[in-house]
């Protein structure tokens, strides 16, 4: 069967937008965003992102 | 006699035992299936192993996430999965392990991973392209051209994106450029079900949200203007609560100031470079200072790497003035002493690991000597 979506996409739109939600919240001072966070967070996106790339096939 | 010979049919040599990921007996991806086929174990042992190192640590987890990255599946075609595509994929790994390393040790991210993952990354993104280039090979000279074209102009584009974002977050915006993230989060989301080549997208998506995100983090803040401010009052009137510069540095020198016994509330803001206080031997410093990204230096002491918190209350020795700081800079360093040349001779020379040494021979003199070292 045919995948109908690009798996790398949507594992980076996923992260970028908890990113988003994160800057959000920081700068409506509902939490305080940190390195401790912010770190782990970038290298899952970027990681997972690669990962899917490297298993899957684009189009 | 050779007729015999040649009917005869010799059997094949069974070739080396490969470990496959299983397609029949799948929970997940295979890999507990293919490791029971391979060792001659019921599977069940190695997916309880599984499930118990995910629960105790997270091991499990990545090293299952190796495993898909790693193991071929057993009815894979090797010539669909090229090399570039499977470094590919241990690039992700590594970096997948690093943030859940960081996540489950509980341990502050420091700021040396930043070089040898950046490099990770690039090492990616130049898999990522030979892969592209993999694929058309069959692509003519201008095809190539124009992918390259397209590439450089996705480069360029991503770091006008980054500047843009980080410069609307330091400037107060932070709210608007994570919306701004969001929406490009949602945009990528989009093109994954509705566009059949969204990959070129990942990259600005990634170079607007992680500098929004670094300069949020970092608590980094532009008001106040660039360059140096160097301010040397010469009396207490003199002397104002709260000094700022944007991107530059900022020394506050009150050895001049006269200061009379009691407390003197001090803040100083630098969204990136230096905040420099500079005291005279009879005061005392209470200090509580917040580096996002960089360094505390006060006096003897020394704190740096990323979400520094450095809060030092110490007496006052007899009826010493005490200056009460509250500093604040994004990245780059705060620097208290005794000598405005201290300032110069240190300027941003960051330490990259989280933990305090002792580095010049000035005490913070003007306080109680216990708490004063401390």
């Amino acid at each position: 069967m045919e995948r109908r979506f690009d798996v790398a996409s949507l594992v980076a739109a996923l992260g970028v937008s908890l990113l988003g939600l994160l800057v959000l919240l920081d700068a409506t001072d509902v939490i305080r965003l940190r390195f401790a966070v912010l770190g782990p967070l970038v290298c899952a996106t970027v990681g997972g992102t690669l990962l899917a790339m490297g298993l899957t096939r684009s189009g | 006699m050779d007729s015999e010979e040649t009917t005869q049919v010799q059997e094949p040599a069974p070739g080396p035992k490969r470990l496959v990921r299983s397609r029949e007996d799948r929970v997940i991806a295979g890999v507990c299936g293919g490791l029971g086929r391979y060792f001659d174990v019921d599977p069940v042992l190695f997916r309880i192993g599984a499930v118990a190192l995910v629960l105790f640590g997270g091991a499990g987890l990545l090293l299952y996430l190796a495993a898909i990255a790693l193991v071929p599946d057993e009815h894979a075609d090797p010539s669909k999965r090229t090399l570039p595509q499977r470094g590919l994929a241990i690039v992700g790994v590594v970096l997948l392990v690093v943030a859940a390393g960081s996540i489950l040790s509980h341990g502050p991210f420091h700021l040396w991973f930043a070089w040898p993952l950046g490099i990770l990354v690039v090492l990616g993104l130049g898999i990522w392209f030979l892969i592209a280039a993999d694929r058309s090979s069959g692509a003519s000279v201008r095809d190539t051209g124009q992918r390259l074209l397209l590439g450089l102009l996705v480069l360029v584009g991503s770091a006008v994106i980054a500047a843009g974002g980080a410069w609307l977050a330091g400037t107060g915006n932070g709210t608007v450029a994570a919306i701004a993230v969001l929406a490009a989060g949602g945009a990528l989301a989009v093109a994954a079900f509705t566009t059949r080549s969204a990959r070129w997208l990942i990259v600005p998506a990634l170079a607007l949200a992680v500098p929004v995100g670094v300069v949020e983090a970092a608590g980094i803040d532009l008001h106040g203007g660039a360059g140096e401010r160097d301010y040397q009052p010469v009396s207490q009137d003199q002397v104002r609560s709260s000094y700022r510069v944007g991107a530059g540095r900022l020394i506050v020198d009150l050895r001049d100031a006269h200061l009379t016994p009691g407390d003197h509330p001090l803040k100083l803001r630098v969204g990136l470079g230096q905040a420099v206080l500079v005291v005279p031997n009879n005061v005392c410093v209470a200090t509580h200072a917040k580096v996002g990204v960089g360094q505390v230096r006060s006096f003897d002491r020394t704190n740096g790497g990323v979400d520094v918190d450095w809060n030092n209350q110490p007496a006052t020795a007899g009826t010493n003035p005490r200056v009460v700081l509250d500093a604040h800079v994004g990245m780059g360093q705060v620097l208290i002493s005794h000598t405005s040349a201290a300032a110069f001779e240190h300027r941003f020379r960051l330490r990259f690991r989280d933990k305090t040494t002792i580095v010049t021979n000035e005490t913070n003199s003007g306080c109680e000597v216990s708490n004063a070292t401390r």
